[in-house]
Parts: structure tokens; sequence; C-alpha cells
């Protein structure tokens, strides 16, 4: 691998990125360059600021400071199809294809005004041969005049590859085309990876690729260099002959823990007694398999994974949102049910979903209203279906001293609050109830440092009271410092549910290693050199 | 939902304050003085005792034909078949009369056949999933269609001055009866918007369905009451229309398509949902009766009329939004 000529400039050349979304630094001072007839690897955890890098790249968002050159000229991208035309290709974590159109004009997408005449009138015949010669160069046997959505979901993929790799060059006549590939494996068959893998060490003759993957063998054993990102900072550039999976993951994670933070001292490990929540056989088609697990009044049950692992899914599941279409729980009475949230909330079930602006609460309305709506049906009506305003006020009135939410008053909207007073109505709401299990997704997701401690306060105070917890979590600390055992989600399953005593807690490292399934055997082909 | 598209969200609801949502009363009653006023300089025989009675008749049948589509647009749908099922149940109550030389009891057969109606929008929408917008545009059609096989394309007249009194009669000097039955279900409708469980997750529906399904709120029985209600009072005001005109014709509740939407977007209840309140119709009707009845008397042509009518409704909606930019939350 020669390296381009010293006055050659960079394919692309990020300086000192940085981007913030509202109280969260997403990504601080980045710099990545990539040259052509490179791969670079990019790892990081869940949140690190992989997909703002990614963004930032391809036109979708733009940094609040830094500078970014593409082929040694200096570019504010002001979109994703600016980034195309100057030869950025991209494959998106969630497939970006149209489904009722056929697969040439997939793979021609904003190619189309090449291929009309009379402005109008599209050159059917020579889209289709274009786009099957892009295929066939690929390597993969895809009749392009087939419909998009007739396609696997592995062979679709494909597609989405072959348009961010070959696509800049064929249609737009880039040279040195980028190529930026944001997971691209992750749902590909044995079959279709051979392929990707071949396709990769074909465009890496012209190309500049950055390669986004969990799986680090793939990365080792592709990638010319990898950057490490952590918090939103670049901590790392390793060279792959230089470093095995363990000193990523190294990387990757590592920071301190309080213990106080998290009140572990309140942990109960000991004297947990009955049944709290339970879940059998819980199953979605494509989402999660099977998912079994029991946990004890007064326990924190954790859940991690990564972003596909369908741990999301999973609490919307326990909780009877979306209904799966098999398995039960029980609230720690025994008595089985399929889950269903209208039917739980009244036996002592509550649920924080993680989206807190579109599921959480009503923005426009007062807090008052956010905190007594999964109470009309009991709490805050008489059995003549009359509102109780006055005890809503006072109920709610009673939480804003209880929980310092910082509102000017129970009538106040919601929207006026800051994230973590919003996400304390929320908590507010099934507060008020008397709850015994409750299901929390990402709680402290965008939410500062003082309400996120005040938070964690207020579930080790609902752990005292015999309330029974599923955490699920996406914060490696949290989800180490809060669970008494700490399940990991692995492709739709509870991969296995390991101990975290207070005394005994695991590190970052081991619970990212199992999150990536180190040791079950990731097949992946060494780059032929 | 992306990190951005949380704080875009969030700075847009930042924008739509509560407090101009429910107190942003102050604009369109500023609107209904301005234009008595307005007419009454305008026209001699608008602020006369008589003119006001006809106000009131025609803005009775308005204001209870919208008052039960007012909770469906609260909960963030639409009833556009309300003008439909005004027609379909008038034409149905005086066949009844006829056929059965019913009175008074004719009313409760057009209750039932209101409320039925409306059972079958709600059912379609809520069990069937299919959005409230194409429910009620098929169901006007087929409400209509429903209504002239049974009046033959022509008014049917009734004899029952019993059942005319229900709305013609004065039990009150100079208010017609009918008024007193739109106010009193007005206040009704105002009193179960504000202060019953019904209401509030009216709000919480419009305001955010999946807020709602996550807190457990039995979506699909609180949707298909909306839309009941919204057929049962469609036709209250069917029968009273009837009683009115002493006739159903086949252009009873024509008009109501239009101002019925008017009348209630006017009045503040957004079509997104949420935000508004049943009880701020009342005002959107003064505006759209009032406007109809003083550019009657000014002389203005039926054509120009609808010109400034519609104006009205995208102006009330420009103002509106930019107050409160209330759509940003859904």
């Amino acid at each position: 691998m020669s390296a381009p000529p010293a006055e050659h400039p960079a394919a692309l050349s990020a300086r000192s990125l940085s981007k913030r979304y509202g109280e969260t630094l997403a990504l601080s001072h980045v710099d990545l360059t990539l040259e052509a007839r490179k791969v670079v690897g990019l790892v990081g955890e869940n949140g690190a600021g992989k997909s703002t890098l990614l963004n930032i790249l391809s036109g979708i968002t733009s940094p609040d400071s830094g500078t970014l050159e593409i082929q040694g000229a200096r570019q504010s991208l002001a979109g994703y199809g600016a980034a195309q035309r100057l030869g950025v290709g991209r494959v998106f974590q969630e497939q970006a294809l149209i489904g009722t159109i056929p697969v040439f004009e997939n793979l021609l997408l904003g190619a189309e005004a090449r291929f009309t005449r009379l402005g109008q009138f599209m050159r059917r015949r020579d889209m289709i041969r274009l786009a099957q010669e892009m295929v066939d160069e690929a390597g993969a046997k895809i009749d392009v005049r087939r419909m998009t959505q007739s396609l696997s979901f592995s062979e679709r993929q494909v597609v989405e590859i072959i348009r961010a790799c070959i696509g800049p060059k064929s249609l737009h006549g880039v040279e040195t085309p980028i190529i930026v590939l944001d997971e691209p494996t992750a749902s590909l068959e044995k079959g279709d990876e051979r392929l990707f893998f071949d396709l990769i060490d074909k465009v890496r003759q012209s190309s500049a690729v950055l390669f986004v993957s969990h799986r680090l063998t793939e990365i080792l054993g592709i990638c010319d260099e990898i950057v490490v990102l952590k918090d939103g900072r670049r901590v790392a550039s390793v060279m792959p002959a230089e470093a095995d999976e363990r000193d990523l993951h190294r990387l990757m994670v590592g920071r301190e823990r309080d213990a106080d933070y998290y009140h572990e001292e309140e942990q109960r490990d000991g004297d947990l007694g009955r049944p709290g929540f339970a879940a059998r056989g819980l199953t979605r088609a494509d989402v999660y398999d099977d998912v079994s697990f029991e946990l004890r009044a007064g326990e924190i049950l954790g859940i991690g994974g990564l972003l596909d692992s369908g741990k999301s899914e999973l609490g919307k599941g326990l909780a009877g949102i979306e209904r799966p279409e098999r398995g039960e729980i029980h609230l720690g009475d025994g008595r089985w049910t399929a889950p269903e949230i209208s039917k739980a909330i009244p036996e002592g079930l509550g649920y924080v979903p993680a989206e807190r602006l579109a599921e959480g609460m009503i923005a426009g309305q007062p807090v008052a209203w956010n905190i007594s709506s999964a109470s009309g049906a009991d709490l805050f009506s008489t059995r003549w279906g009359l509102w109780r305003h006055r005890h809503e006020a006072t109920v709610s009135a009673q939480f804003i001293d209880r929980l310092k939410i910082k509102a000017r008053s129970s009538q106040t909207p919601a929207a006026r609050l800051s994230g973590g007073n919003q996400q304390k109505v929320v908590l507010a709401r099934w507060l008020a109830r008397d709850l015994r299990v409750l299901v929390l997704d990402n709680p402290t997701r965008g939410v500062d440092a003082g309400a996120k401690e005040e938070i964690y306060a207020l579930l080790r105070a609902l752990t005292a009271k015999d309330v029974a917890i599923v955490l699920i979590t996406d914060d490696l600390l949290e989800l180490i410092g809060l669970a008494n055992r700490i399940a990991i989600m692995r492709q739709g399953k509870l991969s296995r549910i390991i101990d975290a005593r207070a005394d005994a807690k695991p590190t970052e490292q081991e619970l990212v290693a199992m999150m990536l399934g180190a040791g079950e055997g990731d097949q992946t082909p060494k780059r032929a050199a | 939902m992306t990190d951005e598209g949380v704080h875009m969200a969030l700075s847009g609801a930042d924008r739509s304050t509560g407090k101009a949502a429910f107190n942003g009363i102050w604009l369109p009653i500023a609107v209904v003085i301005a234009l008595i006023v307005f007419f009454s300089i305008a026209s001699d025989a608008f602020f006369s005792l008589r003119n006001m009675t006809g106000i009131l008749g025609q803005a009775s049948t308005l204001l209870l034909a919208c008052l039960g589509a007012s909770f469906v647009v609260l909960m963030g749908s639409i009833d556009l078949s309300v003008g439909a099922i005004v027609l379909l149940v008038g034409a149905v109550t005086v066949t009844a009369l006829n056929a059965f030389g019913m009175g008074v009891d004719a009313l409760a057969v057009s209750l039932v056949a209101g409320a039925l109606l409306g059972l079958v929008n709600g059912a379609l929408y809520a069990w069937g999933r299919i959005p409230s917008f194409v429910v009620t545009l098929g169901t006007l059609s087929v409400f209509t269609g429903a209504a002239w096989e049974l009046l033959q394309g022509r008014a049917l007249r009734f004899s029952s001055p019993a059942f005319e009194e229900l709305a013609i009669g004065q039990l009150l000097p100079h208010v017609p009866n009918i008024a007193l039955f739109a106010i009193g279900v007005w206040v009704l409708a105002s009193l179960a918007g504000q202060m019953t469980r019904f209401g509030r997750y009216m709000y919480i529906i419009g305001g955010g369905e999946a807020v709602a399904r996550n807190v457990g709120i039995p979506l699909t029985r609180y949707k298909i009451y909306a839309f009941v209600i919204s057929g049962l009072l469609a036709g209250l005001a069917g029968a009273l229309a009837v009683a009115r005109l002493g006739a159903a014709g086949p252009t009873l509740g024509q008009e109501l398509l239009l101002n019925s939407l008017a009348a209630i977007v006017v009045g503040g209840t957004s079509l997104s949902g949420g935000i508004g309140g049943v009880h701020r119709t009342l005002i959107g009707v003064a505006i759209i009766a009032l406007l109809d009845n003083g550019l009657n008397l000014m002389g203005v042509n039926q054509y120009t009329q609808m010109v400034i009518k519609g104006a009205v409704v995208v102006a009330a909606v420009l103002i509106s939004q930019d107050r409160r930019g209330s759509i940003v939350i859904k």
C-alpha cells in the first residue's frame, strides 16, 4: 500500500470538527484524514459521536465549528446531494432504498438528469445498462430490472453498498470517491459478506474508504488505520498490526465510575425477596426472540446491547406498547398475561420511553397534565368521569417540590423546562402511582449531570419500596452503576445475564466485549495482502 | 428520532408556549366585536331585534352541528361528514314524522340515527385504522347519496306543529328554542371538554398519540366516543334544522362542510390537535354567522361572500399559527 505523493492533497480532510446538541457535546475538535487507496476504520461505543461525524462528512449535518476539505478544496456541504456530487457515497445504517421502484432506479437515484430526453423522458434502456454494469463490476448477481422490494434484505444491502462504492465513479465521474460505510455488514448473509470484502478490495484501488463497524475483527482485518472515538473526542489512532480487540475495547471505554454518583451503597443485593417481575418466551419476529427473565422486588435488571440489538423494542414489548407475538409477563403475582399497557398500568406497571419529546410527554401541555396523564382512569377522575382538577394541581405541586422540578407552576407548559426537569416530570407521572414494576428506556438521555444523579436517587428510592426495575440503557456506566444484574442483548436474544453486585461490578471493557459477542467466533476473512 | 430531531422539536415546542394556546382567546373575541361594530355601521337593518333573532336561528344549527366535530378535531382527526349527517338525519326524521305520524318523539329517532352514523365513522377509523380524512370523505358521499335516495331529489314537508315548535317556538321572547338547545349543548360540551376525563383524553390524544398510548389511554374506545358524539350532535342539528325549516330538502347541510370546519378552526382549535377547545367553537360560529348575515344585508353577492369567507378562514389559521407555531409538536 503506497502512500500518495506528498504534494497530492488528501481525498478528505476534516479539522477540529465540533457539534453540540443542547446540553450534549456530540463531537469535540475531531480531526480526520482520508486518503486514496486507504481504508480507515472508525470505532466507538454507542453515543461516542460516530453518527454525528458521518453526518457531517456526508453533508447531512453542518458542524458548529471546524473545517472540511475535499480533494484539497474547502467545502461547506449543503446536504447529502452536494456531498454526492463531490464524490461522497454512503451506506446508511438504516436502509435507504425505495422498495416500489426497480433496482436500477435506486442505483441511479439522484442522477436521473443524465438520462433524460427533452427534459422529462427517461432513457430507460441506457439506465438499465449502466446500472447492470455497476452490479456486474461489483461481482453481484442481481437483475437490476427487479422490483427492489422483491430482493432479500441482504441483497438490498448489497445494492446499497454498490450504490455507495461504485456510484460516485460511474455516475458522477469522480476520480477518487470517498466511501463512507456505516455498519454495512450488520445485515449481510455470509455469501454476500464475502462479496462485500471483495468489493472493498476492488474499490480501495482508487477510493478513500471510511468504515464503521461494531465487528472489531472485521475492522482489524481490512483497515489500514483505526480511529477511536470516545465521548465525542478522538482518543486514539492505531495501526491494526499493533493492536488487538482487547486494546480497542480499552480505548473505546474506560472512564472512572463514581460509586456515590450511582448510590451504589443503596443497592439491595442480599435482602431481595419475592419475585417482582418476570417475562417468558417474549418473541417478536426479526426484533427479539424468546426472551425470558425474572427479577425480584427491589431489584434493578439492566439491559445493555448495541443499538440494533432490539433492546428498545423489547422494552416496548415488556410494557405492552408494541405487543409481542408470543410470550407473557407477570407483575410479581404469578398471574401470567400477554403484555398490554392499558391493562398493566392499573396493575402497577410504568414505562418511560427513550424518545421523551415524541413519546414521553406532550411539550405544549402543562406540567400538571403530563404528570396526571397515566392516572386519568383512577387517581384524577371521579367515578362519574369528572376530572379532579384540584387534586391534580395539589399532587403536581407536591412533585414539583419533592423532585425539585424547576417550573414556575404546575400550569407551565412542559416545553419551557430543561431536559432534566422534563424527565423528572415523566418520572413523577409514575411516582404518583402505586408502582410495582418500572421499565425505563434510556431515562437519562439528554439530561445534565446534576439531574442524572437526582434521577438515580429516585430509582434507588423506588427499589427501597420493593419496585422491580428494568433499566434499558446505552450508558454503560449507568448500566454498571445501577443494576443488580446485567442482561446482555445481542441480535434480539438475551445472550447472557451477569451479576453486578455492589461489591463486584463488571467493567465497561467486559460488557463491551460481551455486547460485541467477542469469543463467539465471528468469521471475518483476513484481507488478502 | 435522531438527536437533531429532538433538538428541532424542542426548539419548536419552545415557541409554542402553552400560555398563548390557552389564553389566546382575545383575538377571536375582538374580531366578533369588530364585526358587530362594522356591520352596525354599514347596514341599518343589522342591529335590530328582528335580525338578531334571525342570526341566532342560523348560528344555532351551525353551532350544534360542529360542537361534536370540535372534539374530533381536538383529538387530531377530522370529520368531513357532519353536513352529510345533518342531511341524512333530517331526511330520516321527516320520513319518520310522515310515516308514523310521530311528533316530538321523532327527536329520539334523529339522535339514534346520528349516533349510529357517527359510530360507523368511528369504527372505520379506529378499528379499520383508516385515516379519518379518508373515512369521512367516503361517508360524506355515502350519507349524502343515501339521503338523496330517500328524498328522491325533492324537499319533503311534514306537518307536526309540535315538532316545529322545538326549533321556532320562543320560550324566551325573541329567542328561538333552537338557540336554547344550542347554548345548552354548548355548555354541556364545554364542561365535557374542560371538566371530564373524556375531555382531557381528547387533548392528550391530539397532543401526541404515541404519548397517549404509552400512558395506557384506551385509544380505540375514546376515538370512537368522539365520532359518536360528533354524529349524535350533528343528528340533533339535523332534526332541529328540519323543525326550523318545516321540511328536509336536498340542499340541507350543504354549506356545513365548509362552515363547520371554518368555525372550529377560526375558533382556535388547531387541526393538528391538542390545542384549543370545544368551548372556543362558539366564537368561531359567531364569526361565521355574523359574516354570512352581515354580508347578505350589505347586498354582497353569494360568490363574493364565498371568497371573503374562505379568505377569513385561511387568514385565521395563518395568524394563529404565527402566534403559537402549534404544528411543530405533532
